[in-house]
């Protein structure tokens, strides 16, 4: 993909290190499956799909649907119940994100930046 | 390729235990042997799960430790950890090592203690339960353990129609089995009512969806046709055991909240056992929120697709019922020491397919299932046992096979 995309990826290939440094960014990387044309919002060292190892890196819609949705109010140690996670559909790639809001199955989310956690970053939508 | 069975079982009460894991350990293992009629030199290997020792009690290195503590130092110890369907796999790799004649006679057992007992209270236990979803791609969202369970009911609710009530029926329902259980963490009978009014931990899932976070131990003995003939426990025959896993995480996932690894294992314990779900008696499935045991009901092929709901709600799946789930209060009533779940579901089966489940017996039962899942369900291990005729004198040729 566009050689911008070169700083996450290391030896060519998008590392989970590398997908987090572009989600701080405001970038959400996902990868594209030569093979199956299956693509994740979860890069891999090979495809979980097929197992094939050839993989292009892409930028994924940022603006998607919602597949499903919780409103979780007991929380781990370091999270601040109440807070929304849901199922996000972006184009082929599904996403688990933090919605900003209540939202139902269905409604329409768009990317706004990463939310900083104990367990490091997450796409927030709203 | 000899037949593996099960001959002696035992496991402690679910619920708040004061022990430490090998004195816990040994409330199950021994009264297993036992039941067995098998003493330590009979044993050659002992496969242990625990999911969490490390992380909770600080524990590693943990299956010799409790091999020690009950007379087995010295057998091949192994331990596996595979989060909620952690001892199904001990389960199911002692049942292989039988049955490809590696070893005659296995204790397989679990234990874990999630209770606040173990000084973690909620926040802590929440966090490391979470610890089975992804590090990257979940974790860092707060999602939990019930929020994961809530994702795939909230689809399931979306595409089928399933309503909070029906889910609060299968609360009630394994409340109920539960009160037949003198081992249930939760002895009480509850209400679609309270079940609905209660606080909301993930929604659709309110405190009484979800099973509580408790201590135990179970174990089994598993041995081959032969031994089975030299000890004295009633035999149950292990007919199939499925094992099968999915994409992680969650949103991978092809279809999440078929629970496609549920789908699959069942296929492999359905084709081993030579029998189809209209075949099966009785029901121990993993009901970690209610959610899940609707789900897995229709995923083991019990009720159509979407009808998961509605069959709890008429009675289908309750004890007197077509299609008894959970006699023994599933993880819902009874408890969930993660580690020790899955063995304790081999435990109940036994006991219903011997005839000697007391008041919460399943008339007739003679095929058992046991479904058992670890993580956001793509890990799934599926088990169906046979009961074996009472041996009595005149048929111990006869019992075995
Ligand atoms: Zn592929």
């Amino acid at each position: 993909m566009s050689e911008s995309l070169d700083a996450y990826r290391s030896d060519g290939r998008l590392t989970t290190n590398g997908w987090r440094a572009a989600l701080e960014d405001g970038v959400l990387l996902g990868q594209a499956c030569a093979d199956c044309e299956h693509v994740t919002a979860a890069p891999k060292a090979a495809c979980a799909r097929c197992g094939s190892r050839d993989l292009s890196t892409v930028q994924l819609p940022e603006e998607g649907t919602v597949y499903s949705v919780s409103r979780i109010e007991v929380a781990p140690a370091g999270f601040d119940a109440p807070y929304h996670v849901g199922l996000v559909t972006l184009g082929d790639a599904r996403l688990t994100a933090r919605l900003s809001d209540a939202a139902e199955i269905g409604d329409s989310v768009s990317f706004q930046n990463a939310v900083t956690t104990p367990e490091g970053p997450a796409p927030r939508f709203g | 390729m000899t037949d593996a069975n099960v001959v002696g079982v035992g496991m402690t009460a679910f619920g708040v235990h004061g022990s430490t894991l090998p004195d816990l350990f040994a409330e199950a293992a021994l009264p297993a042997l036992d039941d067995a009629g098998a003493t330590a030199d009979d044993v050659d290997a002992f496969y242990l799960g625990n999911a969490m020792g490390g992380q909770i009690e600080g524990e590693s290195h943990l299956a010799p430790t409790l091999a020690s503590h009950i007379g087995l130092a010295g057998v091949p110890c192994q331990r596996y950890e595979d989060a909620c369907a952690t001892s199904s796999n001990a389960f199911k790799n002692a049942v292989r090592a039988v049955e490809a004649g590696q070893h005659d006679v296995v204790l397989v057992g679990g234990v874990e203690r999630c209770s606040p007992e173990t000084g973690k209270e909620t926040d802590a236990m929440t966090r490391i339960f979470a610890s089975a979803a992804h590090g990257a791609y979940e974790r860092p969202t707060g999602l939990t353990f019930p929020g994961v369970f809530a994702l795939l009911t909230k689809r399931h609710m979306h595409e089928y129609g399933t309503t909070p009530e029906q889910l609060a029926a299968v609360a009630v329902k394994n409340h109920r089995h539960g009160s037949l259980n003198p081992r249930a963490h939760f002895g009480s009978e509850t209400t679609v009512d309270e079940v609905l009014s209660g606080p909301v931990v993930a929604d659709p899932f309110r405190l009484h969806d979800c099973c509580p976070f408790s201590d135990g131990a179970a174990a089994a003995v598993v041995a081959s046709a032969d031994a089975a003939e030299t000890l004295s426990g009633d035999p149950v025959r292990v007919a199939g055991v499925g094992h099968a896993t999915d994409i992680v995480p969650i949103a991978d996932k092809a279809h999440p909240s078929a629970t496609q690894a549920a789908r699959d294992a069942a296929g492999q314990a359905y084709e081993a056992a030579g029998v189809g779900p209209d075949d099966v008696d009785v029901v121990e499935l993993h009901d970690c929120f209610t959610g899940a045991e609707v789900l897995a009901t229709e995923a083991l092929g019990l009720v159509e697709d979407g009808e998961g709901g509605p069959a709890a709600a008429a009675g289908r799946t309750s004890l007197g019922g077509e299609i008894p789930v959970n006699p023994s209060g599933g993880l819902k009533a009874k408890g969930h020491p993660i580690g020790a779940t899955g063995v304790a579901q081999v435990v109940e089966l036994t006991e219903q397919l011997r005839g000697d489940a007391d008041s919460r017996q399943v008339e007739a039962a003679d095929v058992g299932l046991a479904h058992n899942l670890g993580g956001d369900a793509a890990t799934t291990i599926v088990s169906v046992l046979e009961s074996v005729p009472r041996r009595d004198s005149d048929q111990r040729g006869e019992v075995a096979r």
